[in-house]
């Protein structure tokens, strides 16, 4: 322990929850404070992830034994280059914050403030102790404390419906993480370790059971219903239209990639299994391909714009599950970045939207019309978001499509390539409609004509977003690089 | 050891997880719903638990005297952070649940489909 590098990977879990304890104390009569010192942490962590990132480049995965037990026997936390995800998780909270102070004024009573910001960073850790664990067990309770956190943040604006559409998403949420730990007991049965690598190895080495192959696939459907992946959706849309926009750009463009991250260590874990992969990789393809297309129907015939980008998550989520499936070297890369770039240009959109409904009061295309002429700003900033998810280059939806495609035809499934191209035109369609009525519609309501930019609070973290949108796009090159080494580990580990 | 056989706890583990699924999905009630969560929990729980014991093995504590095979302590460290784990979300829901029957007046499945 005596290496500083190895104190940071747990200090970057431990800081954010136990800094999200402190928010009340904090907060004390001020709830302003709370915003402030929750946007501290997060640009702390953010400045760890960085070095750990950096250094990571250097010297290749961190291992830290907790506790000083060494790994099987000890909890092992491994930060390797598929954690460097973590970087642009807790930079994403960093623009979530500050967006955050203007807009629960208004959302939400200064009472419960303290509430909302201990809940981001309860979120936040959850989700980075998911990605540095090397441990099955923690895995699970690391989920569990960024769906507890989740289900809270869906319902903390309060009212029926957010409640409503809270328990739904608890109710299918819990099923997932039952299966987890089902996945998770049955396998320490199987192996008598929890450790990622260790069980992997013990895997390979044992016999290929139908108890292993039982195991490994309620781990999967498991971390699908947490990715929302076609046809386990159903709990999605509502929870993520209907929380505050804040957390709706978390919710969608983070929490649901806890489910992919799940995947990928499942994919791992089965690597040497004996369970039939190609039979895995079929499932993978065929349903990452329908949720592309059923997400984007369903998209299109939506008026409110919230539920239309909780319907894009759906498509975009298949696109990810479709390259997985691939299992062809650009494929991977191609989707192992979309975790990231997604993640941007959801939360670039969902905060758009957010900051529109904000100001104007409505969230319907109907209603909305015109919006463009009175707040040009945010609404170019949505434009840039809309046309990176559709992949138009040089944004940072192109990158990624464009990598996954080329997997498809360069291992032969182009037929999978070419189901790409269509969904990204129905997602087109949508989006299209979406900047045709805010761009050159003339207004109907006197609210929206009546309407102003938001605060700077509010606009400057879009702005950052939207170049970042386009600034992934022309370098990006430098996060595929980064992490070919590792999916190229990952694709020879399965056999191809 | 066995897991396909017809070791009795097992194939008691998945009637109640059956139990417990049939009950979710097929309820109206959300008070049930959550019961039903709750049994497909416990059924899981003793899943794991029953997968760490051996018959008449002694308590896995070091003294002198003690003698293998020991029951295997780490299913139950699992299964206690589950139950801690599974209090919080029965808490969080009965908590929402309360939410929506305060403001839909109804807890019936069938009639919050029909509101807006």
């Amino acid at each position: 322990m005596s290496d500083p590098w190895s104190l940071l990977v747990p200090g970057l879990v431990v800081l954010p929850l136990a800094a999200a304890t402190l928010v009340p104390i904090v907060a004390g009569r001020d709830p302003r404070r709370a915003g402030s010192f929750t946007f501290g942490v997060v640009l702390l962590v953010t400045a760890m992830a960085a070095a750990l990132v950096w250094r990571v480049g250097e010297v290749g995965a961190i291992s830290v034994p907790l506790g000083g037990w060494a790994a099987p026997y000890g909890i092992e936390f491994r930060f390797d280059r598929f954690s460097a995800w973590t970087l642009g998780l807790s930079a994403l909270f960093a623009f979530i914050v500050p967006f955050a102070w203007r807009y629960l004024e208004g959302t939400l009573p200064r009472s419960r403030w303290h509430v909302f910001y201990a809940l981001l960073l309860l979120n936040l850790g959850g989700l980075l102790g998911f990605s540095v664990t090397g441990d099955l067990f923690n895995l699970f309770v690391a989920m569990e404390v960024v769906s507890l956190s989740s289900y809270a943040m869906v319902a903390v604006a309060g009212r029926g419906v957010a409640a409503w559409a809270a328990l739904k998403y608890l109710l299918m949420g819990s099923v997932s993480s039952l299966l987890v730990l089902f996945g998770v007991g049955l396998l320490f049965a199987l192996t008598g370790s929890l450790n990622l690598i260790d069980v992997a190895a013990r895997v390979a080495e044992a016999p290929a059971s139908p108890a292993t192959t039982l195991a490994l696939a309620s781990l999967m459907v498991a971390f699908m219903l947490k990715a929302a992946l076609f046809p386990l959706h159903a709990w999605l849309p509502d929870a993520h239209a209907i929380a505050p926009s804040p957390v709706s750009a978390v919710l969608s463009g983070l929490v649901v990639k806890v489910g992919i991250v799940g995947l990928v260590r499942v994919l791992q874990l089965s690597a040497g299994s004996g369970t039939d992969l190609a039979l895995v990789n079929q499932v993978m393809l065929v349903l990452g391909t329908a949720a592309i297309v059923m997400g984007a129907f369903m998209a299109v015939f939506q008026d409110d714009i919230k539920l239309m980008l909780a319907f894009s998550t759906l498509s975009n989520i298949g696109y990810i599950v479709l390259g997985l499936g691939l299992a062809a070297p650009f494929a991977v890369i191609g989707s192992v970045v979309h975790v990231l770039n997604h993640a941007l240009i959801k939360v670039t959109l969902f905060l758009a939207a957010g900051s529109i409904i904000h100001q104007t009061g409505f969230r319907t295309l109907r209603d909305l019309r015109g919006v463009a002429r009175v707040m040009p700003q945010t609404s170019a900033a949505m434009a840039i978001g809309a046309l990176s998810i559709v992949g138009i280059p040089p944004t940072a939806g192109f990158i990624c499509k464009w990598y996954i495609a080329l997997g498809a035809f360069e291992s032969g499934q182009g037929v999978y390539g070419f189901a790409l191209v269509f969904g990204a035109l129905f997602i087109f369609v949508y989006y299209v409609r979406m900047l045709n009525a805010f761009f050159f519609r003339p207004a109907v309501r006197a609210e929206v004509q009546a309407a102003r930019e938001p605060a700077w609070s509010m606009r400057a973290p879009l702005f950052v977003l939207a170049a970042l949108c386009l600034l992934l796009g022309i370098f990006g090159s430098i996060p595929l690089a980064f992490v070919e080494p590792a999916v190229v580990e990952l694709l020879a580990s399965m056999g191809r | 050891m066995e897991l396909f056989g017809f070791d009795l706890d097992y194939v008691a583990f998945m009637i109640l997880f059956c139990i417990g699924l049939h009950m979710l999905v097929v309820k109206s009630n959300l008070l049930k719903k959550l019961l039903g969560l709750n049994v497909m929990e416990t059924a899981v729980f003793a899943f794991i638990i029953t997968s760490g014991m051996v018959d008449s093995g002694d308590p896995p504590i070091l003294v002198a005297g003690t003698n293998p095979p020991f029951a295997n302590p780490i299913p139950q460290a699992m299964v206690l952070t589950g139950i801690v784990v599974a209090v919080s979300v029965t808490a969080v829901a009965l908590a929402l649940i309360v939410q929506i029957h305060a403001h839909y007046g109804t807890i019936e499945v069938s009639e919050l489909k029909e509101r807006p």
